[in-house]
């Protein structure tokens, strides 16, 4: 039996970014706050120490931040028909745990999407008519606009100490920035970070072609900063142990280094780690939750009331609870009927892997987690596709995050995989071989969903989710056009060889692509076709809110983490300004 | 020497990557053999108007004891250079170095350099410490504080503090008054760098104390 607790005002599943920032705008309102986190707690000072932070062993090839998959899996199958199996080990993928969440581990790569994004169906039938896309694909509007979430991304900025050069302030077009970007109100709080060699090498082919070339938006410090919330981060050394690690020098923004401590402080907050949610519960009418049941690190089981949930725990996670508590209906892709689970998308990544002269020395183990030099011209739809027979795009982005030695030993095809000459072909192309990254959207289709599995459970006994997912064929055509492109500025670089390694399907979740699950939990104007309204919260439930990539209708060319910012912060303003004073449907 | 770490000596200095490996590994393994035009300006001063380096820092790089000059023997040659080269621009500021620095050319500046880096570091016991200063010294260096939000010494100047060459300076067997006052000029920007700029700020007077006695005594000679 569930021991049940004091109930508190409010209750936050999960203490990431989304999780942490939320509760401490709602903390410092006065309300009671009780933050539940599954994994264990960790700080800079000691928990990510030199010289054991930089164990890649541990934190890269057996994924030490990573959720504990012998307790909390997740099954896989490409198409509905099919039985899901459940995987044995994180390799597409890798959803973190702890406190901090995947803000810990993350690279940094801090972007916003474009105007275009958040009216994705509008904006394509308006460009290239109702029938352009192919008729299983699902885009949809946002339900909430650019220029609404601008302010809230320039917050989110603010708190992280983005560094980058603005393109676009206010309409105007400026120098050293990206021109392509949606117009930012002022200019980045810090300087980018220092150019690659393979970046300035990326830089000087992709201008000759004619592109716009620019230095990534970071999250990694490129001078000491103090945030708003007056804490202060240092100045990042260009380690190479960025993404799977976390920072010892107070360097890459994440909650333990721009938000955490202001929120421990607060005595209206309560931190609880190793604490399991397993459902958050519905009064009879079904319409208002009444807390959470979780269960702590001793398997004793408690419930904790509270008037207001916030559901933080990831994308996949979050999906995942809303299901295991009966929250919207599920969706079914046979009847499309339901909501929960649909639009669940991906990113659709692929490489360019570039060899260069021997007498060209990279030195890539140099690098910052979002170290590198990028164009936005081949990005969702700032090219007309018109002719092309597809929508969406990739930004191209040549440069490091790390060369460390387990992981990375390019060697050009034809290379055997062991023995000599793979030895012989890994002296001769470390320091020589320029990797370009396409990160693309993703498009949410008909038959890419989550919901629950039937047959495989999890360490407490409950269903684990199951995701059905394949790149569509749209994303794969999308991904070729790019990736052509990309090795054309490859070949204006001058390699000795370039491998043209475009998506292909049929999606396997064995190989590392991307940890950007989106969808599933998305946000729109209809309840019909949408599981939260514009200000992430539930139709069916309002004291119950979602703040994630589960939000997103489908996915963009960019890292998410910088638009799930600007929700985070829109959403803390509607409950604030809106909710706290009048609880109750906010649409 | 492992390769990454040959590699990353070449890092910070792209153009010339191979040139100064080679450079530096020549420092580096003829200590017996230490650059004559460095030995001599050491010993003897410029024509141009710098005095003898030794007449404080010693011709063994140990300088005098006080812990006014810094002991310079084996210090990595690309930092003494660069320091040398802040001196001379005003980048750091000090009143006795610019002048002489001022009065070195920039190959000068390169052999001495090389000659302080080619010496065996200190081998001498280092001046007596309370263990419970050493103690706090060594917990900051190693582990750092969560509630200054001061990050471990050592993530930089490398494990006993024997520094990250070539651009993080080593530590270990520094004289403690040297360390203390570096860190008292980084807080009051007469000395320049981004990543000692916050942590030279949250360090409290007794934390300086500490950390300062803690690398005074740890030793290089463990790790070489």
């Amino acid at each position: 039996m569930a021991q049940t607790l004091k109930e508190v005002d409010v209750v936050v599943i999960g203490i990431g970014f989304a999780g942490s920032i939320l509760a401490k705008e709602l903390a410092a309102t006065g309300l009671k706050v009780v933050g539940l986190e599954r994994g264990h707690s960790r700080h800079s000072v000691p928990d990510f120490q030199a010289p054991a932070i930089h164990d890649e062993l541990k934190y890269s090839v057996r994924k030490g931040m990573m959720q504990d998959v012998t307790r909390e899996a997740m099954t896989f199958r490409n198409q509905h028909r099919e039985v899901a199996l459940p995987m044995r080990q994180w390799e597409a993928f890798l959803p973190g745990t702890g406190l901090g969440g995947c803000g810990v581990h993350w690279n940094g790569q801090i972007w916003r999407y474009q105007v275009a994004d958040f009216i994705y169906k509008s904006h394509i039938e308006q460009r290239y008519g109702k029938k352009f896309v192919d008729p299983d694909l699902r885009i949809q509007d946002w339900g909430v606009t650019y220029q609404e979430l601008e302010p809230y991304y320039d917050r989110f900025e603010y708190l992280l100490g983005a560094s980058g050069k603005a393109g676009n302030l206010n309409g105007k077009i400026e120098q050293g920035g990206n021109p392509l970007e949606a117009p930012r109100s002022r200019e980045y709080p810090n300087p980018p970070l220092k150019e690659q060699y393979a970046g300035a090498l990326f830089r000087k082919a992709a201008s000759d072609l004619g592109y716009h070339p620019f230095l990534q938006p970071a999250a990694n410090m490129t001078r000491p900063y103090t945030n708003p919330e007056g804490l202060t981060l240092n100045p990042c050394v260009y380690c190479g142990f960025c993404e799977r690690y976390g920072c010892e020098h107070f360097a890459k923004a994440s909650p333990q280094t721009v938000i955490l401590p202001v929120l421990m402080k607060n005595p209206n907050f309560e931190l609880r780690t190793e604490s399991q949610v397993l459902r958050i519960n519905l009064d009879s009418s079904e319409k208002k939750a009444t807390g959470v049941n979780y269960m702590d690190a001793q398997g004793r089981e408690f419930e904790q009331p509270a008037g207001l949930v916030l559901l933080t725990a990831f994308a996949l996670n979050d999906v995942r609870m809303l299901l295991l508590s009966g929250i919207g209906e599920p969706y079914d892709p046979v009847t499309e009927k339901g909501v929960v689970g649909r639009n669940y998308a991906y990113q659709t990544q692929s490489y360019v892997p570039t060899f260069l002269k021997e007498d060209i020395h990279l030195n890539s183990f140099m690098a910052a987690g979002a170290s590198g030099t990028v164009i936005d011209d081949f990005s969702v739809d700032n090219f007309d596709h018109s002719a092309l027979g597809f929508i969406g795009g990739c930004y191209v982005l040549c440069g490091s995050t790390n060369a460390r030695p387990i992981e990375f030993h390019p060697t050009p095809p034809g290379t055997p995989r062991w023995g000599r000459e793979w030895k012989e072909a890994v002296r001769r192309h470390y320091n020589h071989t320029a990797v370009f990254n396409l990160s693309g959207t993703s498009t949410a289709s008909r038959w890419n969903y989550l919901d629950l599995d039937p047959t495989y459970r999890d360490a407490w006994g409950l269903p684990l989710l199951r995701m059905t997912f394949d790149f569509p064929e749209n994303d794969l055509r999308m991904s070729r056009y790019v990736t052509n492109k990309a090795s054309e500025i490859a070949r204006r670089m001058g390699a000795t060889a370039v491998v043209d390694q475009p998506r292909t399907g049929p999606f396997t979740t064995t190989a590392y692509q991307s940890t950007h699950n989106t969808g599933g939990a998305i946000m729109g104007s209809d309840p019909a076709t949408s599981v939260v309204n514009r200000y992430c919260q539930t139709w069916n439930v309002p004291n119950v809110f979602v703040v994630g990539a589960c939000n997103y209708p489908q996915n963009s060319s960019y890292n998410p983490t910088g638009t799930l910012g600007a929700l985070i912060y829109w959403t803390a303003d509607a409950l604030k300004s809106r909710y706290l004073k009048r609880p109750g449907p906010l649409v | 020497m492992t390769r990454n770490y040959m590699l990353r000596k070449a890092a910070l200095t792209l153009p010339f990557a191979g040139a100064l490996l080679v450079g530096y590994s020549t420092a580096r393994t003829t200590p017996s053999d230490p650059p004559q035009l460095g030995a001599q300006i050491v010993a003897q001063g410029t024509t141009g108007g710098a005095v003898a380096c030794a007449r404080c820092h010693g011709f063994d790089g140990q300088a005098d004891g006080s812990g006014a000059f810094p002991k310079l023997a084996g210090q990595f040659p690309q930092y003494l250079a660069k320091q040398l080269r802040a001196y001379a621009s005003g980048a750091r500021q000090n009143a006795l170095m610019q002048p002489i620095a001022r009065g070195l050319k920039d190959a000068e500046i390169d052999s001495v350099a090389q000659y302080y880096a080619s010496l065996r570091p200190s081998t001498l016991p280092s001046r007596p410490a309370a263990a419970q200063l050493v103690a706090r010294g060594e917990q900051l260096a190693k582990v750092g504080d969560l509630n200054l939000r001061v990050q471990a010494c050592e993530s930089c100047h490398g494990p006993n503090g024997q520094g990250e060459p070539p651009a993080v300076p080593s530590l270990a067997g520094q004289y403690g008054h040297y360390i203390a006052a570096q860190i008292q000029v980084f807080r009051q920007g007469l000395r320049k760098s981004q990543q000692m700029q916050d942590p030279a700020h949250e360090l409290r007077e007794q934390d300086i104390a500490a950390v300062a006695a803690y690398f005074e005594q740890a030793s290089r000679s463990t790790t070489k």
